[in-house]
């Protein structure tokens, strides 16, 4: 299974549904987004990602320097 | 005495009672039922507080909407629910000048939130109906979620203890994200134990009184303790806490559906969002903290609560509204005593309306100044409408005949360009820069000429006991 915003393979089932064998939960582990199997995931152009733009996110909030 | 609410559910009872909560019998899909019936609450008027009874795959109970009218926030207040805007912004400003009222700290257990513990496998989807809230968002977010923290210099000074609503996203079944601006409290606790590499405890609260998350959704002062401003708004009656199991400074709300404990992991960041946000739009995907949880304890059967959040006006719109315009009323009425009521609910006080009595020409306008003079109203408000002291500010259609018959825009309508403003406002460029414009509504009065004055029409005196008549009889009518 591939990621349908990233499209990575790193892709793990999360959990199973507390309750009958309704549903899992997904996670990929490239991008972190998850979902359920039940959901008709279309995610927008704007929304996929790819290595580059993890590497460009910005950090909220920054790292401070560490003190001695 | 006024109605203080011990916890969620005693609050439930009584929307419950009032009309205000519905209760949805028949099983919904997690997706895309309850973002959706959210959406639905916030676009019809006067709406109910959602209680979805039983969720596709899950255990238990899910509450949405719970503060999402000016009806619930009425009732939050223990006030009829009738009660106007206006009125409710008076009560509350009566309340604020209580503070600080101390809270009492219960026993472990007194505290209901204490009934059951979970310490391994902890797995968040057993406890709480999870569900995407916007399509778009990058997965699943607790949206009303109280976030306790200390601050770690200071672990015994009660006064620098946080409670805030910071979005947080499920990232595994024990571990979270979370989004702490560098302008929040709890990023300046959180950069003192980065600073060090320790991780930063903190607890989070699920289903709380609902004047609870009304304070923690408050911006106070970074020693102002949100606790004693819950005990303040609830009339004098101190706000229930009680210890946190996994950290000894830490205290949270004692009947809490559910607490979260664990700690923010020190120095790290991870993909978060996109998540839905509250000016209508998203907000995209940055690297951020992420908490690892170690204990859960919840009250039998617990109820999650949760809240839509989108284009305004959503439940969230409820949460900050009058809470954005008390501070700003006593700023300005600290200098400026004809001020009557402040306005400032509109988007986060980006719009705001003033009613003032005019003591002399220009006034009006004084009091524009005044406002983008305060530290929220300098970045934050952008388009300022002031109107005579007898116009209700919270009254849209009383506010729309002052711009009709009080604003000759050649003179009352005012541009100041390149001031500052608020990052987030789309329409800021550069982000962080904008214009002004300010809308004196008000009678001109001397020395400013009044060529035209007019007589007003004076209603008659026994108006008020009519519309006491009229709101009973149709009281009345509807409960047959
Ligand atoms: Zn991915």
């Amino acid at each position: 299974m591939k990621c349908p915003r990233c499209d990575s393979e790193k892709v793990r089932i999360m959990t199973k549904s507390p309750v009958g064998d309704a549903w899992e939960i997904y996670v990929c582990d490239h991008c972190c987004y998850s979902w359920r199997s039940t959901e008709n995931i279309q995610i927008s152009e704007i929304f996929k990602l790819n290595d580059e733009k993890i590497a460009n996110m910005g950090i909220i909030p920054p790292i401070p320097p560490l003190k001695k | 005495m006024t109605k203080v609410y011990k916890d969620l559910r005693d609050f439930l009872a009584t929307l419950e009672e009032e009309g205000q909560l519905v209760r949805i019998k028949e099983e919904v899909m997690p997706e895309p039922d309850i973002g959706a019936a959210g959406r639905a609450a916030a676009n019809i008027e006067n709406s109910p507080a959602i209680l979805f009874e039983k969720v596709n795959g899950y255990n238990y109970s899910l509450v949405t909407n719970v503060h999402g009218s000016w009806r619930n926030h009425a009732l939050m207040l223990g006030l009829p629910k009738d009660t106007t805007i206006k009125e409710q912004f008076f009560e509350l400003n009566r309340r604020w000048d209580k503070f600080p009222v101390p809270p009492k700290i219960l026993a472990r257990e007194e505290a209901l939130c204490k009934e059951n513990v979970i310490t391994e496998n902890i797995n968040l989807f057993d406890i709480l109906p999870l569900y995407r809230i916007n399509e778009q968002d990058g997965g699943f977010f607790l949206s009303k979620a109280s976030v306790i923290s200390g601050d770690p210099e200071f672990p015994e000074d009660l006064n620098k203890l946080n409670v805030g609503i910071y979005r947080i996203q499920v990232k595994d079944v024990d571990r979270l994200a979370i989004q702490p601006m560098p302008v929040h409290d709890i990023a300046i606790q959180l950069a003192k134990a980065e600073e060090k590499d320790e991780p930063l405890p903190v607890a989070i609260a699920l289903g709380v009184s609902p004047l609870v998350t009304f304070m923690a959704s408050t911006p106070v002062a970074y020693d102002q303790n949100e606790y004693e401003f819950v005990g303040a708004l609830q009339d004098g009656v101190p706000c229930e806490i009680v210890k946190a199991d996994t950290c000894d400074h830490l205290y949270v709300p004692a009947h809490a559906e559910v607490i979260i404990e664990g700690y923010i992991i020190p120095r790290k960041r991870f993909v978060e969002g996109a998540f839905g946000e509250f000016p209508g739009s998203y907000s995209g995907c940055r690297k951020q903290c992420e908490i690892q949880i170690t204990r859960i304890t919840h009250r039998t059967k617990p109820i999650f609560e949760n809240l839509y959040i989108g284009m305004p006006w959503t439940e969230t719109d409820y949460l900050v509204g009058l809470n954005t315009s008390i501070p700003l009323y006593k700023q300005i009425k600290a200098t400026m005593p004809e001020v009557v009521a402040v306005n400032a609910m509109y988007t986060h006080g980006i719009g705001v309306i003033i009613s003032t009595k005019v003591r002399y020409g220009g006034y009006g306008k004084g009091v524009a100044f005044r406002l983008l003079s305060t530290p929220h109203g300098m970045p934050y408000s952008k388009i300022v409408i002031i109107v005579d002291e007898y116009v209700d500010p919270f009254n849209l259609e009383q506010v729309m005949w002052a711009l009709t018959t009080r604003v000759k825009p050649s003179k009352d309508v005012v541009i100041i360009p390149n001031c500052s403003g608020m990052v987030l406002d789309p329409s800021s460029n550069p982000a962080g820069m904008h214009d002004k414009l300010i809308i004196d509504a008000t009678t001109p009065v001397a020395p400013e000429p009044n060529p035209r004055s007019c007589e007003m029409l004076v209603p008659s005196p026994a108006t008020p006991k009519w519309e006491e008549i009229l709101r009973q009889l149709q009281h009345a009518a509807q409960k047959k």
